[in-house]
C-alpha cells in the first residue's frame, strides 16, 4: 500500500471541486424535464434493462474487478462506489453523438439518480463489508489503539446524495421558468467540468508525480476496465433483452459512464479518514480521466456502426411527423436488416407507440 | 449492423427509370408537398408513376407525337413532376421555363421549338399566352396545372387529361408501352432554354444518355432513407438532375420555398440538398445575426468554438492535402508544415471536441442537423462562406457545370473536399485548360514539370454529359462544340496541385450575379457613358448580389458645372461630385429600361483614367481582368456589407 503524504487535494482544489459539483449538478437539473419521467413509465422493459445494467451489473463488475486485481481495500471500496453511482449528463451528450436514444438516456439518468438514494446504501452494504473490515484491521495494525473504527458511513452517503440533489432540483426549477437560461446552465456546466477536471488532473499529476509511478498497474487497469466493461455489458445485455440498436447504444453508454461528481461529493463528505480519502479520490480521478477518453472513442465507434439504422430511424420518424402518425413507411425487400425490418422506427420513445404492421 | 449497399436504379432512359423506381420503391414517398407546418402530403413512387402513365395516354390522345417538344411553364410543385412523368412516358421532350417567363421569351420558345401542347402552372400564365395567341400560330392545346379559381377562357385541366388517359388505359390502350419501347438513349429528354445573355434564349438539347451518365458519375450516396429538400427552380438542370438522382435512389424530395425554408429545414431535417450560394449567404447571415443577439456567454462560447473549429479543420485539411494548392511546394517543407499542423491539431483536439459537441452542433441544427452534405452550384461560393460552413462542420461541396453539360462537370468529393475549388472532374469526363487566344492546350501538358497545373485558361470538356447542341442553331452550336466533341465552356479556370479545378471567372464579359441572373455589362456601360459626366466606366458584380461600377468622371463637364477640382484625384474626394454622379447614374438606369437586377447600386470614382495598353486594348476595349486585379481592394470595399460585423479575420 502506497502512502500519500498529506492531502491529495489541497483546500483550493477541494473548493474548486465543490463549486464544480454544484455547477454540474445544477446544469444536469436544467437538462431534465417532467416528460422524461413519463418516458420512463412508457417503456418499462427498457428502463428495467437499464436498471439491471446500472445497479445490477456495474457494482458486480466493480466488485469482481476489485477482487480479481487484488486492490487495496480503500481503492476497492472506491471502485465499488464508482460502480454503484447513478448516471450523469455526460452520458446524454455522448449518446446524442453516438446516435443513440437521448430520450432513454435522460430517462435513465433521471431514474437512476432518484433510485440511487435507496440503491447505493443497499449495494454498498452488500459488497463492501469485507473491504471495510480489512481497512479496520490495517488501521488497528498501524497503531490505532482500538479507538479507530471504520464502517461504511451509510447515513452520511445518503445525506451527501441528498445534498447533491439540491442543485439538481434548482436546475429543474430554472428550466420551468426559462429554457434559454437552462440551456446556458447546461453549457456552462459542461465547460466548467472540463476546465476543472483538466486543472485537477494537471495539478495532481504535477504535484504527486511519484504517485503516478508508484500506483500499481492493477489500479490503472481497474480504472480503465470499469468503464469499458460497463459499455460491453450494457451493449450486449440490452441486446439479449431485445432492445433495438438505438436503445442498445444509449444503455451501453449510460452503464459505462457514471456520475463522477457525485462520487467526489460522497468521498469528501463521508470518508474523512485522510489515508482512505486520498486513495479513493485518486481512483476517482483516474476513472474520470479514462472514462472521458474511452467513451469518446466508444462513441465514435458506435456512431459509425449505427449510421445506417439511425438514418432509417430518423427517416421513418420524420415521415410520421410530417405525414401523420398513422403513416407507414415500407422499404423495399432486402433494404433493411432483419433486426429493424419489422419496425424501422425502432419503437420510437417519443412517437405514438409502435408502428402498425 | 452493416449498411445495405445503395442500389441505385440505372436505366437507358428517363421513362425506364421512372418505371423501375415505381417497381422497386412502390409505396415509399417520392415527393412531399407542404400543407402546413407539420402537415405534408406525400405521393408514392407507384402513384406518381400511375398518374404519369395516365397523363401520357391522355397526351397521346391529344396528339402529342414521340420526340415532340412539349412546353412546361411553371415552378416547383408536384404537378410539374406529374407533367414531366407524362411527357417522358409518351416519349416527348420536356421544354420547361419558370412561371415568370417574359412575353418575348415565351413567343421565342414556343415558336422556335414548335410547341403544339404546353402545360402552364397558373391562370396568369394562361391569360398571358391567351393575349399572345396571335403570334403563336402552332400552339394548339394548353393544360393548366393548378386548379383554377374561375371559369377557363381556354385550355383543359391536368386532372381532365389524366382522367381521359386513365379511361384509355382501362380500355386496353397500349400506345404508352409502345412509346416507351421506342425511346432511344440518344433521344432528347429535355430542351432547356437558357437565359439569353445576347439575343434570344438558346434551346439546349439534352439527351437521356446525358442525364443518365450523370447518375452514374456524380459522387453522391443517397438511399431510400434519405430526404432531399428542394428549393432551386426545377426547370434549371441543376435541380432537375438532382431530383432525378433522388428518384433513382428512392429518396424523397420535399418541396420548400424561400419563405418557409428556415422552418422546413428544422421539420424535414434533410440529409441532402442542391443549393445555390445565395442560400448559404442567407444562412450565414442568419447564424451570425443569431449569435449577435445571443447573450454574452453564448456569444463568447460561439466565438471560441468557431476559432477552434477554424484552426482544427485548417490543420486537418492540410494534413489530408485538402488545402488550396495554387503554387507548387517542396516536399520537405510540406512535410515540415504537416508536422506543425499535426501538433496544432493534437493540442486543439480535446477543446475542439468539447466545443464541437456543445456549441457547433446547435448551430448545425439550424440546417436541420442531419445534412450529410450539400452541393452548391449555379454560381461561385464566396470563399469566406465556403470556409465558414466547412469549419463548423456542414460540408458544403461546390460543384461546377453548365446547362449544356446536364450539368455536373466537377464536384468536390465528399471524402476529400478542397475548399475554394470545385473539386476534381467527375469520372468519364475529360478536361483541358486551353489558352483562349492561341488555342494551345495548357493542361494536361506532359512537357511541363507540373503537368500544366496552375496554368490559367479556358476550360474545355468532353464527356457523356455534353449536350447534342443548340436546337435549330447549328451556327451557335459550332461556336461552342468543336468537331472532336470538345465543349468550350467560356469559363476561365486552372487545375490546382491536388488536382482540383478552380474557376477563375468568365472568358466572356457576362456577369453572373449570386442569384444566378446573367447580366451583359456592355449595354449598361454604354448607357452610363452617355452621361456627360462619365468618361469611362466598367460594370462589375460577378458572384455578387448586385452590380457596381468603376467610374472615370469627365473632368471638363464637372469644371463647366463650376467644380473647382483640377484633377481626377481631387474630384474623387468630392462629396458633391459623388452626389451628382449618383443622381446621374440613377437617371441613366431609369431611362435605359434595365431590369431591376441590372441596376448599378454602388460606384467608385477613380483617380486616374483607363489607359490604352494598360487597362484598355488597342481597340479601346476594357481588359476586365486587368482592371479587376488592379482595383481588387477597392472593389471588395464596394461590395462590403454596410452593417454587421465581419465573420472572421482574414487569415
Amino acid at each position: 500500500m502506497i502512502e500519500i503524504e498529506g492531502q491529495l487535494l489541497h483546500d483550493v482544489d477541494q473548493i474548486l471541486l465543490a463549486v464544480m459539483i454544484l455547477i454540474i449538478m445544477f446544469g444536469m437539473g436544467a437538462s431534465l424535464t417532467l416528460n422524461d419521467f413519463k418516458t420512463v413509465v412508457r417503456r418499462p422493459r427498457l428502463v428495467f434493462v437499464g436498471f439491471l445494467s446500472q445497479f445490477g451489473f456495474m457494482p458486480l463488475i466493480a466488485f469482481g474487478l476489485a477482487h480479481a486485481l487484488n486492490l487495496d481495500p480503500a481503492k476497492a471500496i472506491a471502485l465499488i462506489l464508482l460502480g454503484c453511482l447513478p448516471g450523469g449528463t455526460t452520458s446524454n451528450m455522448f449518446t446524442y453523438f453516438a446516435r443513440g436514444s437521448v430520450a432513454l438516456s435522460i430517462a435513465m439518468t433521471t431514474a437512476s439518480t432518484l433510485l440511487a438514494l435507496v440503491m447505493m446504501p443497499l449495494l454498498l452494504e452488500l459488497y463492501t463489508p469485507g473491504f471495510a473490515r480489512e481497512i479496520q484491521g490495517n488501521l488497528v495494525a498501524a497503531g490505532g489503539e482500538g479507538e479507530v473504527e471504520f464502517v461504511i458511513p451509510t447515513a452520511n452517503i445518503v445525506v451527501s446524495l441528498l445534498l447533491v440533489l439540491l442543485p439538481v432540483g434548482g436546475g429543474v426549477i430554472l428550466r420551468r421558468f426559462s429554457r434559454g437560461w437552462a440551456k446556458v446552465a447546461e453549457d456552462t456546466a459542461g465547460f466548467t467540468a472540463m476546465i476543472v477536471i483538466v486543472f485537477l488532473i494537471v495539478t495532481t499529476f504535477a504535484r504527486h508525480f511519484n504517485l503516478v509511478r508508484a500506483t500499481p498497474w492493477q489500479v490503472y487497469l481497474a480504472a480503465v476496465s470499469l468503464g469499458l466493461t460497463g459499455f460491453f455489458f450494457g451493449y450486449w445485455v440490452s441486446r439479449l433483452f431485445g432492445a433495438q440498436p438505438i436503445y442498445q447504444r444509449a444503455i451501453a453508454l449510460e452503464t459505462g459512464i457514471q456520475n463522477g461528481p457525485v462520487a467526489f461529493a460522497i468521498i469528501l463528505l463521508s470518508f474523512p479518514e485522510q489515508s482512505v480519502q486520498n486513495q479513493m479520490v485518486w481512483l476517482g480521478i483516474l476513472y474520470s480521466t479514462f472514462v472521458v477518453i474511452s467513451s469518446s472513442y466508444f462513441t465514435l465507434y458506435l456512431r459509425k456502426r449505427g449510421k445506417f439504422d439511425w438514418e432509417v430511424y430518423q427517416n421513418t420518424r420524420i415521415h410520421r411527423r410530417l405525414f401523420g402518425a398513422a403513416y407507414c413507411t415500407r422499404y423495399p425487400e432486402g433494404f433493411l436488416p432483419p433486426r429493424i425490418a419489422g419496425d424501422p422506427a425502432q419503437g420510437d420513445l417519443e412517437g405514438p407507440g409502435r408502428m402498425q404492421k | 449492423m452493416k449498411s445495405s449497399p445503395s442500389k441505385r436504379i440505372i436505366a437507358p432512359h428517363l421513362a425506364g427509370l421512372y418505371r423501375l423506381a415505381a417497381e422497386r420503391y412502390e409505396s415509399l414517398p417520392a415527393f412531399a408537398t407542404r400543407k402546413k407546418t407539420r402537415e405534408w402530403e406525400p405521393i408514392s413512387f407507384r402513384e406518381l408513376y400511375e398518374r404519369g402513365r395516365a397523363l401520357a395516354a391522355g397526351l397521346i390522345e391529344m396528339g402529342v407525337e414521340a420526340r415532340e417538344p412539349v412546353g412546361l411553364f411553371g415552378d416547383n410543385r408536384l404537378e410539374w413532376m406529374i407533367a414531366d412523368y407524362g411527357i417522358q412516358l409518351c416519349g416527348a421532350v420536356n421544354t420547361p421555363r419558370g412561371s415568370d417567363v417574359t412575353d418575348d421569351d415565351l413567343i421565342h420558345i414556343i415558336n422556335q421549338a414548335g410547341i403544339h401542347v404546353a402545360f402552364v402552372e397558373t391562370e396568369a400564365l394562361l391569360d398571358q399566352i391567351h393575349r399572345l395567341r396571335g403570334v403563336l400560330p402552332e400552339l394548339r392545346e394548353l393544360i393548366l396545372l393548378r386548379p383554377p379559381q374561375k371559369a377557363l377562357s381556354e385550355g383543359v385541366l391536368l386532372e381532365e387529361v389524366i382522367r381521359l388517359g386513365a379511361e384509355k388505359l382501362e380500355g386496353g390502350d397500349t400506345r404508352v408501352a409502345e412509346r416507351m419501347e421506342g425511346i432511344r438513349p440518344e433521344d432528347l429528354f429535355a430542351l432547356i432554354y437558357t437565359s439569353g445573355t445576347t439575343g434570344k434564349p438558346k434551346g439546349v438539347m439534352l439527351t437521356h444518355a446525358n442525364v443518365m451518365s450523370q447518375l452514374e458519375a456524380i459522387p453522391l450516396d443517397l438511399s431510400c432513407a434519405d430526404r432531399v429538400l428542394s428549393i432551386l427552380p426545377i426547370w434549371h438542370i441543376f435541380e432537375r438532375t438532382f431530383e432525378i438522382y433522388a428518384i433513382s435512389s428512392g429518396a424523397c424530395n420535399y418541396y420548400t420555398g424561400p419563405r418557409t425554408l428556415a422552418e422546413d429545414l428544422e421539420q424535414v431535417e434533410p440529409t441532402f440538398m442542391g443549393s445555390a450560394p445565395r442560400l448559404w449567404e442567407t444562412l450565414h447571415h442568419r447564424i451570425l445575426a443569431g449569435v449577435q443577439k445571443a447573450h454574452p456567454v453564448r456569444r463568447g462560447l460561439f466565438r471560441i468554438a468557431y476559432f477552434l473549429g477554424h484552426h482544427y479543420h485548417e490543420s486537418w485539411f492540410f494534413l489530408r492535402d485538402q488545402d488550396l494548392q495554387l503554387h507548387p511546394s517542396r516536399k520537405g517543407i510540406r512535410l515540415l508544415r504537416k508536422g506543425l499542423h499535426a501538433m496544432r491539431m493534437v493540442l486543439l483536439l480535446p477543446w475542439y471536441g468539447f466545443f464541437n459537441a456543445a456549441v457547433l452542433e446547435t448551430v448545425r441544427r439550424r440546417a436541420g442537423g442531419s445534412l450529410k452534405y450539400t452541393i452548391s452550384g449555379g454560381g461561385a461560393l464566396p470563399m469566406e462562406i465556403d470556409r465558414f460552413f466547412n469549419y463548423i462542420g456542414i460540408p458544403v461541396l461546390e460543384g461546377y457545370g453548365l446547362t449544356e453539360t446536364a450539368p455536373v462537370l466537377a464536384v468536390r468529393a465528399e471524402k476529400r473536399p478542397v475548399c475554394g475549388t470545385v473539386g476534381p472532374v467527375i469520372p468519364g469526363t475529360e478536361l483541358r485548360v486551353v489558352d483562349p487566344d492561341t488555342g494551345k492546350t495548357l493542361y494536361p501538358d506532359p512537357t511541363d514539370p507540373h503537368g500544366g497545373r496552375a496554368r490559367r485558361g479556358e476550360i474545355r470538356v468532353r464527356g457523356p454529359q455534353v449536350m447534342k447542341g443548340y436546337y435549330r442553331e447549328p451556327e451557335l452550336t459550332r461556336k461552342v462544340l468543336d468537331d472532336d466533341g470538345w465543349f468550350h465552356t467560356g469559363d476561365l479556370g486552372m487545375v490546382t496541385f491536388n488536382d482540383a479545378l478552380k474557376i477563375l471567372g468568365r472568358c466572356k464579359s457576362t456577369i453572373v450575379l449570386s442569384n444566378g441572373e446573367n447580366v451583359e455589362p456592355e449595354p449598361i456601360e454604354m448607357r452610363l457613358c452617355q452621361s456627360a459626366y462619365i468618361d469611362q466606366c466598367m460594370v462589375l458584380g460577378q458572384n455578387r448580389k448586385f452590380l457596381a461600377a468603376l467610374v472615370v468622371p469627365r473632368l471638363e463637364a464637372f469644371g463647366a458645372d463650376g467644380f473647382k477640382e483640377k484633377t481626377l484625384a481631387d474630384l474623387a474626394e468630392s462629396e458633391r461630385a459623388k452626389t451628382l454622379l449618383q443622381k446621374e447614374i440613377r437617371m441613366a438606369m431609369a431611362e435605359g429600361h434595365f431590369k431591376r437586377y441590372e441596376y448599378v447600386r454602388e460606384f467608385l470614382m477613380l483617380s486616374e483614367p483607363f489607359a490604352v495598353g494598360e487597362e484598355l486594348t488597342n481597340l479601346f476595349k476594357l481588359k476586365r481582368h486587368v482592371i479587376e486585379a488592379k482595383y481588387d481592394r477597392e472593389i471588395s470595399e464596394l461590395f462590403a456589407p454596410r452593417t454587421g460585423a465581419a465573420p472572421e479575420k482574414k487569415s
